[in-house]
């Protein structure tokens, strides 16, 4: 919220200049994103009154005008044309500086001298007004210095006001905090206008507690003074005309929002009430609403003129030749406007304050306070009042323990300088201990004692009270996160990257992984208002995030990637969806690339060796890897992983059509695991002693069908000795010649030890040839050599 | 013991290093070797003669034949050593490799800076005492809202605000927009005390830009025990701001409005970038804006039913993604999403 320096010291005489003041809001809890200076761009300049006028004797475009400075009279040459006898402007004298650092000197212009000029809002530093002169209020007395007259120089705040504080939305309201802080008196505006009957017929209903109507007669719409024009412009608000500028000065003034209806328009009936089946307003901005039946209206007889604390009615605003008006001040319900507010997607100065909620007991003042800012600047006379307030609210009292402030802040504070913070803000201290406290209505953040203790808190300064660290009883990391940092660590030491992706995608990414109807993935929820396609579901995967940032880097020529990613996917649960932990990497392009070696295109051994690494790296001496052709992958190059019996994710090579889909051309090796049981906690290892015995190593070479798998072959020829093997390494494999086709040849290193002894040719004879014969019957093979 | 053969003794550990020292190849060291300690040098002929010699100086002459062997074995040992270097030098300049090519880097790939930084920040509070615990990203309204006293009207409810999930009851379920749920998830299923951390990913219902990201991750902290103050809140969390930005930081705290606590605040801590005198950092403020926090609200200990005149409490929440950014330059939000490996492979 905006406001000005000048404008506070209407209210509260300021101890300090703009920074210091500012670091006073700050410590408050109202920090001004900036404090601006509004110089004053132009000196010397005065009012005058234009006398006569008439064209100039040698150019068509420009006029000779007679002006009277309230010291004498000059004869200037003036260009604008927005302005005839009588009117009162800025006169700039020689000597004069204008905006920019213009200085103003006496000209003969085509043949007519010209001491000094008539000014316009732009060549003032006003505004970009620039079509024509600055024409003053005809009442404005001559003679007067122009920088007086618009309140500058100025220091303008742009303040953060926290949405519980709405009180505080207006000069007002940040002039009492001032006050109190510095134990000045506020001085509260008077706006002496008086009941006067004749006011409207007003009847009120659901969702508003007042609504005060207030006539104004004889109004002539024209601009406001410079003075409030100025400050509007400070707050953000553009200026509009004598009228709507005070139902805006009133509002920032005051805090509470006001509206002006022509009353003709408006009729002499207002009912406040819901917006009837299929009723529409056009409101001010030009746009027909379909009001909703939740929406509050302020309507005549018939139909809704203004939507209630939102928007005022096309048809019943106020225009230039409005002279009868209706000023509004209700009470709107909070809730009510900020759903009538979404609803319409219209949000305005008036809806932030009552969606937060108004003080109704101020709506009063308001109203007169605009009709008294007609009354000066519009030439009204303000006429009827209507107050319709069926119920008005009482200010709450609420008790206040002085050890609660104790046992929350960690300082006691007196009864006295309790008093003494709680009063100057406007509460009524009753009683000692406890202290009775009568919350003004306006105060709609302070519901219980704890409010209290901010209240105090606030004015004693945060930064003056104590410091000490809260120390918890230290149980370490949790196994869970721990191992959690294990599983990133492996990966990263495997050589990929950490990458993150947002959490939805669209379906459309799903369809590119080629599942089936009745995958698993396919049950995706729908995010209810995404703001793109492409993020209109929950992932139940990670890979599109991974493939779509795996096709980004290949197009920018980098010709290796390896991603990995952690989080969580969404499946359909009970009573929130099943959210559990994934791990997916996706990596192309070579590996070991360099001067020295021409590297190699990554395949799916890849990916078994980086989930081998993982499983060894988490301890996870249980995981095994099967042979299978999952939806997504290559049907030949994929495995399940499964610990445990249960499948926990897939491995292997991308489906070359579902890569091309994501704009990869590259072979793709991929993998996503559910990660939940790798996190668990697994036994400590136990530790085998290392044999102080030679090996004894041999290899064996089997012709074996295509397809034997490497992992039973190896199973087979470990079970013809188990304690003595400590392992086996396949080494060479090949097909071709000599081979017969359908044939391979599959080498293999076996090394045996004994924990106890040297072994002996006479043991291990026997297990090398029951071996051989073991793969050989159970696999079709024969030893081709060993 | 014959003086004569100490003095030979004593000659041979002189001449025979000379004779050490002079070989100049592998040809004669063997030579010098036989001559000096070989099995007819005179060392040995020392030695097979022991038995005959006086008992009373047999041990002391022992002891002699002995030292001399040694320090010419040694001698011809590192003799020999040299020479075989020299012999290889010329083989070995044939094995030369230009050293200013580049290593054969072993493959590693990078943390996250996202991942880094919760971490980071996360230890620093297991190193107070504080527990780690995770909650689910797709949240109840109840926990997201209700239970942190975030009324029926309040706008953060709002479509425009928060995503929605189609699951379950229309507007129920939603992605957390902040990772606060966790406090009244914690509570609930933890007696006082408690003193927690909860790092995670949260969601609001943002538009993609330099400084906006529908999806972003925050750090929530919590002590709840019988006499917690706001003394604690100012104490823990500066101690957190030094350990994170460095020693001599310092914090303000200015009132701030969270509706699940009561006083709330912000806390500020001086630039580290230009130490308070403003820079590009900080925006020329001096002070970086670090994290939101508070006194427990007692209606979030009554939503999980912690009896709030029995417990006081403070919890706090800090954006990390903006935090790294600040802490590493980074002034676009999109980088940490985009997967870009010449970014991700600058996140050391």
């Amino acid at each position: 919220m905006k406001l000005t320096l000048n404008w506070l010291r209407e209210f509260v005489d300021l101890p300090e200049e703009a920074d210091g003041i500012a670091t006073v809001l700050a410590g408050l809890g109202f920090k001004a994103e900036s404090v601006e200076s509004l110089p004053l761009e132009f000196s010397n300049v005065a009012v005058a009154r234009v006398k006569d006028l008439r064209p100039h004797p040698d150019a068509d475009r420009i006029r000779v005008v007679d002006i009277d400075t309230g010291s004498g009279d000059v004869t200037v040459v003036c260009g604008a044309w927005n302005f005839e006898a009588g009117a009162v402007v800025a006169y700039a004298p020689p000597g004069s500086v204008l905006a920019g650092g213009l200085a103003v000197g006496e000209k003969e212009i085509r043949g007519v001298n010209s001491p000094g000029m008539i000014a316009s809002e732009r060549e003032l530093g006003l505004s970009d007004e620039h079509e024509g002169i600055l024409v003053l209020d005809d009442a404005t007395p001559l003679g007067v210095d122009l920088g007086e007259l618009v309140g500058l120089p100025d220091v303008v705040f742009d303040l953060e006001v926290n949405p519980n504080r709405p009180d505080c939305m207006s000069v007002l309201g940040i002039a009492r905090e001032l006050a109190a802080f510095y134990g000045r008196e506020l001085r509260e505006p008077t706006v002496g206008l008086i009941d006067a009957p004749g006011g409207p017929s007003v009847t009120v209903g659901d969702g508003c507690k007042r609504f005060v109507a207030r006539r104004v007669s004889g109004v002539t719409v024209g601009s406001s003074p410079p003075l409030m024009q100025n400050r509007l412009r400070a707050a953000g608000v553009r200026p509009i005309s004598n009228v709507v500028d005070a139902t805006n000065y009133a509002m920032l003034e005051l805090g509470h929002p006001t509206h002006a209806f022509d009353a003709e328009a408006l009729g002499d009936t207002i009912v406040v009430r819901l917006a009837k089946p299929g009723e529409t307003l056009r409101t001010l901005d030009g746009v027909d609403r379909d009001l909703d039946t939740a929406d509050i209206v302020v309507a005549d007889v018939t139909s809704a003129r203004a939507i209630g604390g939102v928007m005022g009615g096309e048809d019943s605003e106020v225009g230039p030749a409005t002279t009868e008006v209706i000023v509004e001040a209700a009470y709107f319900h909070p809730g009510s406007v900020m759903r009538t507010a979404t609803r319409h997607g219209l949000r305005s100065e008036a809806s932030a304050r009552f969606q937060r909620g108004m003080d109704p007991n101020a709506a009063r003042r308001a109203a007169d306070r605009v009709a008294q800012l007609l009354v000066a600047n519009a030439g009204g006379t303000a006429g009827g009042v209507t107050d319709a307030y069926p119920t008005p609210v009482e200010p709450r009292q609420i008790d206040l323990p002085l050890s609660e402030i104790e046992r929350v802040t960690g300082k006691g504070f007196s009864e006295s300088d309790v008093r003494g913070i709680l009063e100057p803000l406007g509460f009524a201290v009753d009683g000692s201990d406890p202290l009775s406290v009568t919350v003004p209505t306006r105060r709609v953040d302070v519901d219980r004692a704890i409010d209290f203790v901010e209240e105090i808190a606030r004015f004693h300064g945060y930064d003056n009270f104590g410091s000490r660290v809260a120390v918890g009883p230290g149980y370490g990391l949790p196994s869970q996160e721990r191992r959690y940092r294990q599983l990133r660590d492996s990966m990263v030491s495997a050589g990929y990257f950490e990458t993150t992706s947002f959490s939805f995608i669209g379906q459309e990414d799903l369809d590119g992984l080629g599942l089936p109807d009745d995958d698993a993935r396919r049950s995706a929820i729908h995010v209810s208002n995404p703001l793109r396609a492409e993020e209109a579901v929950m992932r139940t995967t990670l890979l599109p995030g991974l493939l779509k940032a795996t096709a980004a880097n290949l197009s920018r020529r980098i010709d290796s990637v390896a991603l990995f990613e952690t989080g969580k996917v969404f499946l359909p649960g009970g009573e929130i969806p099943d959210q559990p932990e994934s791990l997916a990497f996706v990596a192309a392009g070579l590996t070991g690339a360099g001067w020295f070696d021409d590297g190699r295109q990554r395949d799916a051994m890849d990916a078994m060796g980086v989930v081998e690494r993982l499983a060894t790296d988490m301890g996870m001496a249980g995981l095994e890897l099967r042979a299978a052709s999952p939806p997504a992958m290559h049907p030949g190059r994929s495995a399940e992983v499964v610990v445990g019996g249960e499948v926990i994710g897939v491995i292997g090579e991308l489906h070359p059509r579902v890569a091309s889909v994501f704009d990869i051309e590259a072979r793709v090796t991929a993998g996503e695991l559910r990660i939940d049981v790798l996190l668990e906690d697994q036994l400590p290892f136990t530790f085998t002693e290392a044999s102080p015995y030679p090996p004894v190593i041999f290899d064996l070479a089997f012709d074996l069908p295509d397809d034997a798998a490497a992992a039973l072959v190896v199973a087979t020829a470990r079970s013809a000795a188990p304690e003595l093997i400590e392992r086996i390494e396949i080494f060479d494999i090949f097909r071709g010649a000599p081979l017969d086709e359908g044939r391979k040849s599959l080498a293999m290193r076996v090394i045996l030890r004994a924990g106890d002894r040297t072994l002996t040719d006479d043991e291990v004879t026997p297990v090398r040839q029951g071996m051989s014969e073991e793969v050989a019957a159970a696999h079709d093979g024969r030893l081709r050599s060993g | 013991m014959s003086e004569d053969l100490q003095q030979q003794l004593a000659d041979l550990a002189v001449n025979g290093a000379e004779l050490v020292s002079a070989a100049a190849t592998l040809e004669e060291l063997a030579g010098a070797e036989a001559e000096t300690i070989g099995k007819r040098s005179l060392v040995s002929k020392a030695r097979r003669s022991l038995g005959s010699v006086d008992e009373a100086q047999r041990p002391a002459l022992g002891r002699l034949i002995n030292e001399v062997t040694e320090t010419l074995s040694r001698q011809i040992a590192a003799k020999r050593l040299r020479l075989e270097t020299e012999g290889d030098a010329e083989r070995l300049a044939t094995e030369a490799l230009d050293m200013t090519l580049p290593g054969r880097v072993p493959s590693r790939g990078t943390h996250h800076l996202i991942t880094t930084a919760l971490e980071e920040i996360t230890d620093i509070f297991v190193s107070m005492g504080y527990d780690v615990a995770a909650g689910p990203e797709a949240e109840t309204t109840w926990y997201n809202f209700t239970a942190l006293n975030i009324g029926p009207d309040h706008p953060a409810r709002a479509e425009t605000d928060t995503i929605y999930l189609d699951y379950g009851p229309p507007g129920e379920i939603l992605l957390r927009t902040h990772t606060s749920p966790m406090q009244a998830r914690y509570m609930q299923e933890h007696p006082p005390p408690v003193h927690v951390v909860v790092p995670g990913r949260v969601f609001r219902q943002e538009d993609v830009d330099p400084t906006h990201s529908p999806v972003f991750h925050q750090l929530e902290g919590l002590a709840v025990a019988d006499g917690i103050t706001f003394g604690d809140l100012r104490g823990t969390l500066e101690t957190f701001a030094k350990r994170y930005f460095g020693k001599d930081r310092t914090v303000r705290f200015l009132p701030s409005y969270f509706p699940f606590t009561e006083p709330s605040a912000e806390m500020l801590v001086s630039c580290f970038a230009c130490d308070g005198s403003g820079c590009r950092v900080c925006a020329h403020e001096g002070w970086i804006e670090m994290l939101g926090c508070g006194m427990v609200h007692p209606a979030v200990f009554e939503a999980v039913g912690y009896d709030p005149a029995a417990v006081t409490g403070f919890a706090f929440g800090l954006g990390v993604d903006r935090f790294a950014m600040v802490r590493h330059g980074l002034t676009d939000l999109r980088h940490l999403f985009a997967g870009d490996v010449r970014v991700l492979g600058q996140f050391r």
